[in-house]
């Protein structure tokens, strides 16, 4: 009766370092059945890419192979020569790694990454090579005219379609994917999930599919797997997972994730039933256009990367600008804070007092009434410094708090974003925190000035999904407690509703609609924005079932 | 409570200092130095013309004597001192040259950083030994001249490499932080990114150092150093005018050359410390394979090393 | 195809004003010097040479009583025409005779050192990386490291004093033999391989680490890419991946330091032709410091400039043939 195609028995797995080692996966089981879709979910430093690199014994130094076994059709990967592993690979196990769009070999074409597959494994040669190749990338509908294209010629959901084709040249019995889809935009990762599928209804092969994104698993899975520090915590059938799951960890997983449909969750943060809005907008953006230019002798091409883009913001409210990579919203947040100059177009603050497009040195003033929090919180701070020294230097340079009062500002600062003891914090360097903490430390910083805006870009795309929503309430009561303006910038439909009071959606540098948050999720006008919305809805998977034989929309790839 | 820039500085040099390549490197080195300090109390009078020319090492001459018939061990020893001290004073203002040029023109960008890229191009793609033969030919020989020449023919190539470091970290969104909160532009180079480039600077410095002994030595054995005084430079040059080669005397010569090839290596040494330290991937690794039986480590397969069966 | 050109055309754009940057410098350089350049020459060379003479060399630098920008524009004129004046050293040969023999020679032992000390040095940089095994990674470096840090033309003396002068395996000096023709003929070709050896076989060495190192540091970086992990995953064998993704990966970064170091590897060839006594531009540029020959010397610099930006270009061209990333 035992029908799996792998079976992870106790495995264990060190990193080396001069000290103790780190145990990276500990006693770590499981089995997979022929033609079940597996799940495996966990947080950074969860170990769950570490498992599947073990699994094909590809994982780099410091890592070491210390206990277990893994049996794929009755032999064990862990005990087999390295000729052996050599022949394993890619027959009986394939790989979709993460980051796959860096999985191909810049300076050869596509033809050639999918050729030395077959070269190597099969005996397939010349002509029949040839046609197997074009059989593959008809497979994931692309266009064979691309079989000589290198990397850098396609766009990012073609690469990834091409590593799937690599994947699926030998037709592997188990294919592992590796968070395939992350770096993607949401619409193209949604089809390229439901093509991903509809291949395997068709062919048979089974896949164990890694993401840090539990409710885009529980779309498709039939059986999860949920890791934590280097251990199993939870596995069962992807409906148990979904009604609760035995685990509190299971649990804060779930919980952590809002919808972009449906109504709004009860037990998240109320919004304010009323919001005194002045009258006067306090950001005003008028025909705002942003264009870089490709220089080159014979061709100069200027890019436009916000299109005439106009929109207004009321003192205390939270606004979300959403779009997808490419939309144009964090340029708009440099515009904003004037990090970089717009090529035309006005920025209003407060009125028509500061207007702040056209000078060229931006006022002190300015700088005091707009901050911002950044996406990444490790890069946003500097690695030499102090988190005191963070805080300090803006609150010297500004001169708002005479020099016997700074420390104690400070600490306070620490403590109201939740970084308690602020005296320990204080003294801490950013690698000695971890990423919410380092998050936090930002926005304190935002806040130390009090500024009347506050521009957030996608401050939590970055981090652990369990703790994005503390990051977010932290947002949340900052607006009431200080009387901030926040613009939010995200490419998650689903937080913006969570947060903003309206949202504007931004699409190739091009507002496409905007609206109270409540209405424009339940009921949207323009397509882009419903296309949106449906993608980061339960029930995506059903609905690009049935698109998939319709023609592609010509924004997609 | 606030952290200086000193302490930042103490802390980088403590974690060079334990890395054994580099702390091996800065003993030679001040080795040296001490014993050019020394020089003149410890030795003969390099100067003074004593014995038989051409003398191979012997108890009165340990390292023999050159065709002057001048000690070889006097002329080694006091040949470091010019020939370190010019090293040395080059490799200090290139790298600060270099972090000028390279720094405006990478934190800057823009027209600035095209006119001064441009600049530094220039002068990289030139190459070196013809310009510094011309200009230490016009020039009155000694250690001026040789300084200037090597700042000129050398500067460039550090300003590209910090410029390059520059650019990058300008890029980062520390420094985008720093401008949104106010701070002025030469704060943030100075406060928040020079700290950053500490192993940069560092090694361009002995990057420098080691490029200015070698060309130095290189200028003075043509005859454009001054060749009355006593550098390692000079040694070599009338170690070739007085034919030692065809003589066989290679006291002369193999002295003063060793001594050269320790110097630099040892700098070499001191560099790459600094790379195992600013690279941490690379102690890992070596630990790791440290720790490996030696059979199991193949490239690209994870071993299995089982610590209980 | 557009942008590749205009890339190549860009780059030749730069070359020119390097070239003319060079000229220039060539051309101030006398001027600055404290004191009349006349009066420096003047004085230098009274009871040397006759008047005649020093009226040439006046001529050579264009100390005439034109006013400046005058003398400027006659120099660049007679440098495009290919006159680059009268040599001190051997008068009355003129500058370009002297040099273009000597070019010849250079070329051939210090390209065909370059070449192999590049091609052999990236090979091993290839192999230490790849292996990452203890032993070769943890002394070639530092051997090569150590050979390396003595200078170019010191190791050519020890080298010559060994194998030239105690075991007289090689020759002293020259670049052929006094007994055979210079031509294309057999024993002519073989001569001069056999002069070329020793020089040759220093200059590879000492530059050896370098290119080794460079390609090593370079080659590690690359393997720990996310395509590298990937052609391990797909079960290719060690020499495909060490090959065809690694290190083609990593020798067009190398490329590019190839062009740049180009004119600091030069100059050591240079020093080790002197103590080879080898008629290349290293021996000139000594006789020219001997002599005060300014107007050789400043013609070895301009034809040794426009030598390696002329090299520079080819290293552009090639690494734009090799990698496709730069092709839309």
């Amino acid at each position: 009766m035992n029908n799996s195609v792998i079976s992870i028995q106790n495995l264990c797995v060190n990193y080396i370092t001069p000290g103790d080692p780190v145990k990276a996966v500990n006693d770590v089981s499981f089995e997979i059945q022929q033609g079940e879709i597996f799940g495996l979910v966990g947080e950074s430093g969860s170990g769950k890419s570490t498992v599947v690199q073990a699994v094909l014994r590809t994982l780099p130094p410091p890592a070491v192979i210390t206990g277990g076994k893994v049996i794929i059709n009755n032999k064990d990967i862990l005990s087999i020569s390295n000729t052996e592993v050599l022949q394993y690979r890619w027959k009986q196990i394939s790989i979709v790694m993460q980051s796959a769009l860096n999985a191909l070999n810049p300076v050869l074409t596509v033809r050639e990454q999918i050729e030395d597959v077959l070269k190597e494994h099969s005996d397939l040669k010349g002509k029949a090579a040839e046609d197997r190749t074009k059989e593959l990338l008809s497979l994931i509908d692309i266009d064979v005219s691309r079989l000589d294209s290198y990397p850098h010629q396609l766009s990012g959901g073609m690469r990834q379609r091409v590593v799937i084709a690599i994947a699926l040249a030998l037709m592997p019995p188990l294919i592992i994917m590796d968070e395939p889809t992350t770096a993607l935009d949401v619409i193209v990762e949604r089809e390229i999930l439901a093509k991903i599928i509809e291949l395997r209804k068709e062919l048979g092969f089974t896949i164990l599919f890694i993401t840090h994104d539990l409710n885009l698993l529980l779309e498709f899975a039939d059986r999860v797997a949920i890791m934590k520090n280097g251990r199993l915590v939870e596995l069962d059938k992807a409906q148990k997972i979904r009604s609760g799951g035995k685990h509190d960890y299971t649990q804060k997983l779930i919980r952590s994730l809002p919808s972009a449909s449906g109504p709004r969750e009860k037990g998240l943060l109320p919004k304010p039933k009323s919001l005194v809005l002045g009258d006067q907008p306090i950001l005003e953006v008028q025909n705002l256009s942003k264009s870089f230019y490709d220089s080159g002798i014979f061709n100069p091409m200027s890019i436009d990367v916000v299109n005439n883009v106009s929109f207004q913001v009321f003192p205390g409210e939270i606004i979300g600008l959403v779009g997808e990579s490419g939309s144009g919203k964090s340029t708009i947040a440099k515009l904003i804070t004037r990090l970089i100059r717009p090529t035309s177009g006005d920025i209003f603050l407060k009125g028509s007092n500061l207007k702040i497009s056209e000078a060229r040195r931006v006022p002190l003033e300015y700088r005091k009434q707009v901050q911002m929090v950044f996406q990444d919180p490790f890069g946003s701070l500097n690695s030499v410094h102090t988190v005191y020294h963070h805080l300090a230097r803006p609150l010297l340079r500004h001169q708002l708090i005479p020099e016997q009062k700074l420390f104690d500002y400070i600490i306070e600062m620490l403590e109201t974003v939740g970084l308690r003891p602020g005296t320990t914090f204080a003294e801490k360097f950013p690698h000695e925190m971890s990423g919410g903490e380092r998050q936090r430390v930002a926005i304190a910083r935002a806040l130390s000035l009090s500024p009347d805006l506050i521009i957030a870009d996608e401050p939590t795309s970055m981090l652990d999904v369990s703790i994005r929503m503390e990051i977010l309430e932290i947002f949340a009561r900052m607006r009431i407690e200080k009387n901030l303006t926040i613009v939010f910038i995200t490419h998650d439909l689903a937080s913006a509703r969570y947060l903003a009071d309206r949202i504007i959606v931004l699409q190739h540098g091009s507002i496409v609609e905007e609206g109270i948050a409540e209405d424009l999720i339940q009921s949207p006008k323009e397509e882009y924005t419903k296309q949106l919305i449906k993608a980061a809805s339960p029930g995506w998977l059903k609905s690009l079932s049935f698109n998939n034989t319709k023609e592609k929309d010509v924004n997609h790839v | 409570m606030d952290n200086n820039q000193d302490s930042i500085f103490t802390r980088w040099i403590i974690g060079i200092l334990r890395n054994r390549k580099a702390i091996t490197g800065v003993v030679i080195i001040f080795l040296f130095i001490f014993l050019a300090a020394l020089g003149p109390f410890i030795t003969q009078d390099p100067t003074a013309f004593l014995s038989t020319p051409l003398s191979p090492p012997s108890w009165e001459h340990w390292l023999g004597t050159n065709g002057q018939g001048q000690d070889v061990l006097a002329q080694t020893i006091s040949g470091a001192r010019q020939t370190l001290l010019v090293g040395f004073t080059t490799g200090i203002m290139v790298v600060l040259i270099g972090a000028l040029i390279g720094g405006i023109s990478g934190y800057y960008s823009g027209r600035i950083d095209d006119f001064l890229s441009l600049l530094i191009n220039v002068f990289l793609v030139m190459p070196g030994l013809p310009l510094m033969v011309i200009l230490a030919s016009w020039l009155p020989p000694g250690p001026a001249t040789l300084t200037g020449v090597l700042v000129l023919t050398g500067w460039a190539w550090n300003a590209r490499v910090i410029r390059s470091q520059m650019m990058t970290f300008r890029s980062r969104d520390f420094v985008s932080a720093a401008i949104v909160s106010g701070e002025h532009n030469i704060r943030i180079i100075v406060l928040e990114i020079m700290p950053r480039m500490l192993s940069l600077l560092a090694s361009s410095f002995i990057g420098a150092s080691i490029y200015a002994i070698g060309a130095q030595v290189g200028l003075e054995f043509l005859g454009l150093g001054d060749v009355s005084t006593v550098t390692w430079g000079t040694n070599l040059y009338w170690a070739s005018n007085d034919m030692a080669l065809l003589t066989g005397s290679w006291w002369n010569f193999v002295p003063t050359g060793l001594s050269i090839a320790i110097v630099s290596f040892a700098l070499t040494l001191i560099n790459f410390g600094i790379d195992e330290v600013t690279n941490p991937r690379l102690i890992a690794e070596r630990v790791w394979r440290e720790k490996i039986p030696i059979d199991t480590v193949v490239n690209g397969i994870t071993p299995v090393v089982k610590d209980h069966e | 195809m557009n942008q590749s050109l205009n890339y190549l055309l860009r780059r030749l754009g730069f070359y020119f004003i390097a070239a003319w940057a060079a000229l220039t410098l060539n051309f101030f350089i006398p001027r600055l010097m404290p004191g009349d350049p006349a009066a420096i020459i003047f004085a230098r060379f009274r009871g040397k040479l006759k008047p005649e003479a020093i009226n040439a060399l006046r001529e050579t630098f264009g100390l005439t009583d034109e006013p400046l920008l005058g003398q400027y524009w006659s120099y660049l004129k007679s440098i495009l025409q290919g006159d680059l004046g009268i040599s001190i050293a051997y008068f009355p040969e003129p500058v370009t005779n002297i040099i273009s023999s000597a070019l010849l020679w250079t070329i051939f032992l210090a390209g065909f050192s370059l070449i192999i000390s590049f091609s052999l040095g990236t090979l091993l940089g290839t192999i230490i990386a790849w292996k990452r095994s203890g032993k070769l990674d943890s002394t070639l470096p530092p051997v090569l490291a150590f050979v390396g840090a003595f200078p170019y033309f010191w190791l050519a003396m020890v080298a010559l004093y060994i194998f030239g002068f105690e075991l007289s395996w090689f020759p002293l000096g020259h670049a052929y033999g006094d007994d055979v023709t210079p031509g294309f003929n057999m024993p002519f070709i073989l001569s001069a391989l056999y002069h070329a050896a020793l020089p040759a076989l220093t200059m590879i060495l000492v530059s050896l680490g370098g290119w080794m190192l460079s390609m090593r540091n370079i080659m590690i970086t690359t393997l720990g890419t996310d395509y590298i992990s990937f052609a391990h995953a797909k079960g290719l064998s060690s020499r495909l991946i060490m090959l065809r993704y690694a290190a083609r990966n990593a020798i067009l970064p190398n490329f590019t330091g190839f062009g740049m170091a180009l004119g600091f590897v030069l100059s050591g060839a240079l020093l080790t032709e002197i103590i080879f006594s080898y008629p290349g531009q290293g021996y000139l540029l000594l006789q020219a410091v001997r002599a005060q020959d300014f107007p050789l010397m400043q013609g070895l610099f301009m034809t040794i400039t426009f030598a390696v930006l002329a090299a520079n270009w080819m290293v552009d061209i090639a690494v734009l043939f090799f990698d496709p990333r730069t092709r839309k």
